[in-house]
């Protein structure tokens, strides 16, 4: 089982070390990870999906045009990537015209689009290609004991007939399989399926704001549940959750909730190199890398 | 006070040609499970959508929430009516892109020159910490497909008009 593993631009470049899990994790558990090259931006829905149609599509048609040279579908951990890629193949698929002009717009590129490589989330494809079973096979260190929350990217579940890979997109349960088949127990919350409000420009316009409408999900966290920690399964949900508990700390309140990607945490629990896999964090996870010593 | 007289009555057609937007009935669905209609100003679908259909061109260009939205598409998912408000929110983007270059967004000029909005062909050491030392293969590491790149992109209309912006 091979796919083009699509990085993204936050994780190859602010957090190397999801990267360094996936490509450790995803081939000792039977997936070949090819190297896309010449990939770019998915487009991000704030760049050419906010300027034009024609040039979204372009872009989104390159990139998915890298997987289908290949003969492969595409592993993506980013949600505003995955959702990016699925829109842009959603509307080259369906529409005959918009398809037309993406490939006229590729044709002097030596390149053509014609659907047959699927961007697949890595959730998607832990749950579903590789199955529980193999997971808890390949878990040397159990997390037994410890207590997670999970937060599902918006971009895996909305809108579900584009991205939807569960059965519900109002009631996921997938990453809350794959967290309790490395051991640990994952307790639910009031606020479980709020979005980290950490994507598009609302952090970046309204700071306090967004700052705010985490911290409803953060306290919900501490007054409902024991974790000890937060389980992600998207760039920008583990940056989001991780950096803001920093700030919002600032205001004399203590938020220290270690985040991880669960890729993350499934390289731990496999045995790999914490420096190598899940060093690069505001919030320290030293309890949790040392709990699984 | 609105003076509908004056109003754009077709302004629909500019932005959401499909009219998937008259079918609203200002549930305000779309508000209530939005992060960014906490912002400040906030971000109220319903209420761009009642802009667009009453046809209120002026306050719709000026009018900068469509770009505090999170992507996170809940609205499409839950909009009883099938209008895709999150749709809606990036045809009223790319509307005021048509209209004001100004609007048009720095990270897609970005991703023109680099490939990326983020610098992934600057992060060596970042990347060595953690054991990544084979160089990636990022588009500016491939100058004749990073040409094509930028060749494809600049057939497109709005960004040939606005050559300036894109190039270095």
């Amino acid at each position: 089982m091979a796919y083009g593993l699509f990085l993204g631009c936050n994780m190859p470049a602010i957090r190397p070390d999801v990267e360094k899990a996936i490509r450790l994790t995803m081939p000792a558990l039977g997936v070949e990870l090819l190297d896309m090259e010449g990939y770019v931006c998915c487009p991000a829905f704030g760049t050419f999906p906010s300027l034009d149609e024609e040039a979204h599509l372009a872009v989104s048609a390159w990139n998915l045009s890298i997987g289908e040279k290949k003969g492969v579908d595409i592993l993506v951990e980013c949600g505003s990537c995955y959702r990016s890629l699925r829109s842009g193949k959603r509307c080259l698929d369906q529409h005959e015209a918009h398809r037309k002009r993406a490939n006229e717009l590729l044709a002097k590129t030596g390149r053509s689009y014609e659907g047959k490589a699927t961007p697949r989330h890595i959730s998607d494809v832990l749950l579903h290609e590789v199955g529980l079973s193999t997971i808890r096979a390949a878990v040397k260190k159990p997390l037994g004991g410890l207590r997670a929350v999970v937060q599902y990217p918006c971009h895996t579940l909305f809108p579900h007939k584009t991205v939807g890979f569960e059965e519900s997109s109002v009631r996921p349960h997938g990453l809350a399989d794959l967290v309790e088949a490395l051991g640990a127990s994952v307790e639910h919350f009031s606020a479980e399926y709020q979005c980290c409000g950490g994507a598009g420009g609302f952090h970046g316009s309204s700071k306090a704001e967004a700052n705010a409408f985490a911290k409803t999900k953060l306290d919900a966290i501490i007054a409902e549940t024991r974790a000890d920690l937060i389980v992600v399964s998207c760039i920008t949900c583990l940056m989001h959750l991780d950096n803001v508990q920093k700030e919002l700390s600032r205001d004399g309140a203590s938020y220290a909730i270690p985040v991880f990607d669960y890729n993350q945490l499934l390289a731990l629990c496999m045995g790999f190199d914490a420096q190598q896999v899940a060093s690069l964090c505001t919030v320290p996870r030293q309890a949790i890398v040392n709990a699984l010593r | 006070m609105i003076d509908l007289d004056v109003a754009q009555r077709n302004l629909w057609q500019d932005i959401d040609p499909h009219g998937n937007l008259l079918y609203c009935f200002s549930c305000s669905t779309c508000v209530v499970g939005c992060p960014a209609s906490n912002a400040i100003p906030p971000l109220l679908i319903r209420n761009l959508v009642r802009s667009v259909t009453l046809g209120l061109e002026d306050d719709l260009l000026d009018n900068d929430t469509p770009w505090t939205c999170v992507t996170c598409s809940r609205c499409e998912e839950m909009c009883p009516m099938g209008v895709d408000p999150f749709e809606i929110v990036l045809a009223l983007r790319r509307w005021q892109c048509r209209n004001d270059e100004t609007r048009i967004p720095m990270a897609a000029a970005e991703i023109y020159k680099r490939g990326y909005t983020q610098p992934v062909d600057k992060a060596q050491e970042v990347r060595a910490s953690v054991g990544l030392t084979e160089p990636l293969p990022t588009i500016n590491r491939l100058p004749e497909l990073h040409q094509q790149f930028k060749d494809m992109l600049m057939q497109v209309e709005i960004i040939h008009n606005a050559d300036y912006m894109f190039e270095d």
